[in-house]
C-alpha cells in the first residue's frame, strides 16, 4: 500500500494541462500538440466544479453526523464512561473505512465528499484522544482546560501526530494547516509548563515559525512536491503569519496579560523590552511586502498586506492617533491615490510587475463582486427619527416601475 | 516542481520541439508578475473607506463645517466621478463591452456612493423629499440602473437591486438577508417573493432577449436568495405569512426546480447548489410534517432518513453531468 492515498502522479499531470492551456491561449504550441500533451497526461479524476464539491460537502458532512447518531444510540447504555470512546472510536474508523474505499472505488481527489469523510474520521480520532485522557485526568487539573495544564499537553502530543500522519497520506491543505497550528500550541504548552517559559514564548514562536518556513522551503525540493504544494503554500503562509504574530506588539501584551498571575487587570501590564516588540510590529509587515514585491512572491505580499493592517489596528488599540472616521477617509483617499497611481505607472510592466490581467476567465469574478457590492456598498445612513424607510406597507406592487 | 522542469520533461517525451521549449521557457522567466487583484481590492477597499469615512465624518462635524461646504464638498467629489467616468465612457452596447482599465468602473462606484451620501444629507437636513419617502429611495434605484446599463457594470447594478429592496422594505444583500430581514414581526413575505420572483424573471429576460446576458446572474443570485429566503419563513411561520405554509413549499420547489434548469442551461452551479439545498430543506421538513409520529415505526424511519437521504444527494451532485446530461 502507497504511503499516498491518490494517485500522485495526477497532481504533476494537472500541473502539465495548466501549463499547456495557458501556452496553446499565448500561440507558444499549436492545437495539435496542446492535445497530444493532454493526451499524454491524462487525468484519471473528476473534480467537481466548486460550487458542486460544497455541496457534496455538506451532505457529506451532515450524512456523517447522522451516521454517528446512530452508531452512538446502539451502543449508548446508560452513563457509562467507555460507551462515548468507544462510540467515538467505531464512528472514526467506519469513516476511515468508507473514505479508503471511496477513494479507491470512485476517482475522487479532493472532491468534497472524501474531504468531509477525512475530517470527520479526524474529528472523532481526536475526540476519543480527549474524552479518554480528560476522563483519567486525576482531580486538580481535571475539567481544566488551559495550556498550563499538563495534561492538555499530553492530549496534543497524539493530536499533532495523528494530523501529521494524515496530511502525509491525504495532503489536504486545512488538515496541514491544523496540524501546524497544533504544533505550535503544543509548543506553547510545553513552554509554559516552566517558569521562564513565559518571557520566551514569542521568541520560541517566532523561531519555530522561522524554522518550519525553512523546513518546507527544503520539502519543497522533493521530487512530490506538487502533490503536496497545496499543503505547503498554506502552511508557509501561516508560518509567515505566526512569525509576524510572535512579534506582535499587541499579541505579545494581551497574551502577557491573560498568561499572568492575574489576568483580569483593567489594562494590560507593559512588557518588558517593548521597543523590540514595536519594531517587530512596525518592520515585519513592511519586510514582506518588499521580498513579496522584489522577490516577486504573492504569499509573501498578500500576507504582508494582511499583517500591516493588522499592525494599523494594533497601532490604534492603544494610541488614539486620530478619530475613526477621519482615519478611515484618509486611509481611503490615501488607498484610492496609491492604486490609481500604480495602476497608471504598471501599465507597461516595470521590475516584472504589471497591473495588467492575467489571462485567466474573469466573468465569473465579476459576478463574484457583484455579490460583494450588494453587500458592503452602503452610504451611511443617519439615526434622524423623521427618516423612516417605506415599510412593507407600500408594497411590491408597484415595484414594475422600474423597468 | 518548476516550468523549467516540466518544459524539460515535456522536450524530452517529445512532445515539445526544442526550439520552441527554449521560447516557452524565456516565455515563463520573463512573464510579468500581475498586481492586478490585489490592486483592485486595495482600490475597492480604499473606495469604501472613503466613503462611510466621508459620510459619517459629515454627520458628526455638522456645525464645525457648515451646511453650504458640505454640499458643496459632496458635490463635486460626485461630479468629478461621474465626470471622469462618462470621459471613459465606451459605446452602448447590448453585449459584454470590455473595459480597457479599471479605474473607471470603480470611480463611478465611488461616484454611486457619494450621490447616496449626499441624498441622505440633503433628506436629513433639508427634507428634499419631505416625507415622500418612497421617492427618496426609488430616485438612487433609478439612477443606478440607468448607470448599470449605460456604463455595463455589473457592481453599479446590483446596487440598484439594492436600492429597490430598500424601497420594498427588504434588505437584500447576501448576508443582510439572513441576518436583517424580520419576515416575521411584519409581513414583509409576501413583497419579498413578490421582489424576487421579479428579479428572477428580469435575470431570464436578460438571457432570452440577449438584452445584458452577464447581468443574469446578478439578477438570479440576488432575486433568488430573496425569494427563497422568504418563501422559506412563511413554510416555518404558521400565523403572520399572507403566504400559506403549503403555497410557500411549493414555490420553494419550483424555484429550486427552476435554478436547477437554469444551472444546467448556462453551467452556473452556484445555482444549482442553491436549487438542492432549499429542495432538500422543503422535502425534509414534510416528511417530518407528514410523519406520523404515533406509530412505533416512526422512529425507525426518521433515524434512517438522514443516513439514505443524504447518500442519495451525493450521488446526486457526482453523477450531476450525467443526471443532467451536461457536456
Amino acid at each position: 500500500m502507497s504511503i499516498k492515498a491518490y494517485n500522485p502522479d495526477w497532481a504533476y499531470f494537472a500541473a502539465v494541462q495548466k501549463l499547456a492551456a495557458h501556452w496553446q491561449k499565448q500561440a507558444l504550441i499549436t492545437p495539435v500538440q496542446h492535445e497530444a500533451i493532454k493526451a499524454a497526461h491524462p487525468l484519471g479524476f473528476a473534480q467537481p466544479h466548486l460550487f458542486i464539491r460544497i455541496g457534496i460537502f455538506i451532505f457529506t458532512l451532515v450524512g456523517c453526523f447522522s451516521c454517528s447518531g446512530f452508531v452512538s444510540l446502539i451502543f449508548y447504555d446508560g452513563l457509562q464512561d467507555s460507551s462515548f470512546a468507544v462510540a467515538g472510536l467505531l464512528c472514526g474508523l467506519g469513516s476511515l473505512f468508507v473514505l479508503e474505499m471511496a477513494i479507491r472505488g470512485s476517482q475522487l481527489y479532493h472532491s468534497g465528499a472524501d474531504n468531509a469523510l477525512l475530517y470527520f474520521t479526524l474529528g472523532c480520532f481526536v475526540f476519543v484522544i480527549f474524552y479518554v485522557i480528560g476522563e483519567s485526568t486525576p482531580p486538580p487539573y481535571s475539567y481544566h482546560f488551559s495550556l498550563g495544564n499538563p495534561y492538555v499537553t499530553l492530549a496534543l502530543l497524539p493530536m499533532a501526530g495523528l494530523l501529521v500522519a494524515a496530511t502525509v497520506r491525504y495532503a489536504d491543505r486545512w488538515v496541514a494547516a491544523l496540524a501546524y497550528l497544533t504544533l505550535l500550541t503544543l509548543l506553547t504548552s510545553l513552554l509554559l509548563q516552566v517558569e521562564l517559559g513565559r518571557v520566551l514564548l514569542p521568541f520560541a514562536v517566532m523561531l519555530a515559525s522561522a524554522a518550519a518556513y525553512f523546513l518546507l522551503q527544503r520539502l519543497a525540493q522533493r521530487p512530490d512536491y506538487l502533490y503536496y504544494k497545496p499543503c505547503l503554500d498554506l502552511v508557509k503562509a501561516l508560518a509567515l503569519g505566526t512569525f509576524y504574530l510572535g512579534g506582535n506588539y499587541l499579541v505579545v501584551r494581551e497574551g502577557n496579560a491573560l498568561l499572568s498571575d492575574n489576568p483580569f487587570l483593567p489594562v494590560s501590564p507593559q512588557i518588558p523590552l517593548a521597543a523590540l516588540f514595536y519594531l517587530f510590529t512596525a518592520g515585519i509587515p513592511l519586510l514582506y511586502i518588499y521580498v513579496g514585491l522584489r522577490r516577486p512572491h504573492r504569499l509573501w505580499l498578500i500576507t504582508g498586506l494582511l499583517t500591516l493592517a493588522f499592525s494599523l489596528y494594533t497601532l490604534r488599540f492603544y494610541r488614539s492617533v486620530l478619530p475613526p472616521e477621519i482615519a478611515a477617509t484618509l486611509g481611503g483617499a490615501f488607498l484610492v491615490g496609491l492604486t490609481f497611481w500604480a495602476f497608471r505607472y504598471l501599465r507597461t510592466p516595470r521590475y516584472g510587475l504589471t497591473a495588467a490581467a492575467p489571462d485567466d476567465d474573469q466573468q465569473q469574478l465579476f459576478n463574484i463582486e457583484s455579490l460583494i457590492v450588494a453587500q458592503t456598498a452602503h452610504a451611511p445612513t443617519p439615526q434622524a427619527p423623521s427618516f423612516e424607510f417605506g415599510g412593507g406597507s407600500s408594497g411590491g406592487g408597484g415595484a414594475e416601475g422600474s423597468y | 516542481m518548476s516550468p523549467d522542469e516540466i518544459i524539460a520533461d515535456l522536450t524530452a517525451k517529445g512532445l515539445l520541439e526544442p526550439e520552441q521549449a527554449q521560447a516557452i521557457g524565456e516565455y515563463e522567466r520573463t512573464r510579468p508578475f500581475s498586481l492586478h487583484y490585489e490592486l483592485r481590492t486595495l482600490l475597492y477597499l480604499g473606495i469604501t473607506m472613503l466613503s462611510g469615512g466621508l459620510g459619517v465624518l459629515l454627520y458628526q462635524h455638522l456645525d464645525d463645517i457648515g451646511h453650504g461646504v458640505i454640499i458643496a464638498g459632496l458635490a463635486a467629489i460626485m461630479t468629478a466621478c461621474f465626470w471622469y467616468a462618462f470621459r471613459h465612457r465606451r459605446p452602448f452596447t447590448w453585449g459584454l463591452s470590455t473595459a480597457p482599465s479599471v479605474l473607471p468602473d470603480y470611480i463611478l462606484l465611488l461616484g454611486c456612493l457619494t450621490f447616496l451620501t449626499l441624498e441622505g444629507y440633503l433628506q436629513v437636513q433639508y427634507g428634499l423629499f419631505g416625507s415622500r419617502y418612497g421617492l427618496a429611495l426609488i430616485l438612487p434605484a433609478v439612477l443606478f440602473f440607468f448607470l448599470a446599463y449605460r456604463f455595463d457594470h455589473r457592481g453599479v447594478l446590483s446596487m440598484a437591486i439594492t436600492a429597490l429592496a430598500s424601497w420594498v422594505g427588504v434588505s437584500i444583500a447576501p448576508v443582510s438577508a439572513f441576518t436583517y430581514n424580520d419576515f416575521s414581526s411584519v409581513d414583509l413575505s409576501g413583497s419579498a417573493v413578490l421582489l424576487g420572483l421579479l428579479l428572477l424573471g428580469a435575470g431570464l429576460a436578460s438571457e432570452q432577449l440577449d438584452r445584458k446576458k452577464h447581468f443574469a446572474f446578478t439578477y438570479i443570485s440576488l432575486g433568488g436568495n430573496l425569494a427563497l429566503l422568504a418563501a422559506t419563513a412563511a413554510l416555518f411561520d404558521y400565523n403572520h405569512s399572507v403566504l400559506a405554509p403549503f403555497a410557500a413549499g411549493l414555490l420553494i420547489l419550483a424555484i429550486s426546480t427552476f435554478l436547477i434548469w437554469y444551472a444546467r442551461r448556462t453551467h452556473s452551479y452556484l445555482f444549482l447548489l442553491m436549487g438542492v439545498v432549499y429542495g432538500y430543506m422543503v422535502v425534509t421538513y414534510a416528511f417530518f410534517v407528514l410523519l406520523d409520529t404515533s406509530s412505533s415505526d416512526a422512529f425507525g424511519l426518521a433515524m434512517l432518513y438522514f443516513p439514505l437521504s443524504t447518500v442519495g444527494v451525493v450521488l446526486l451532485f457526482i453523477n450531476i453531468k450525467k443526471i443532467l446530461r451536461l457536456a
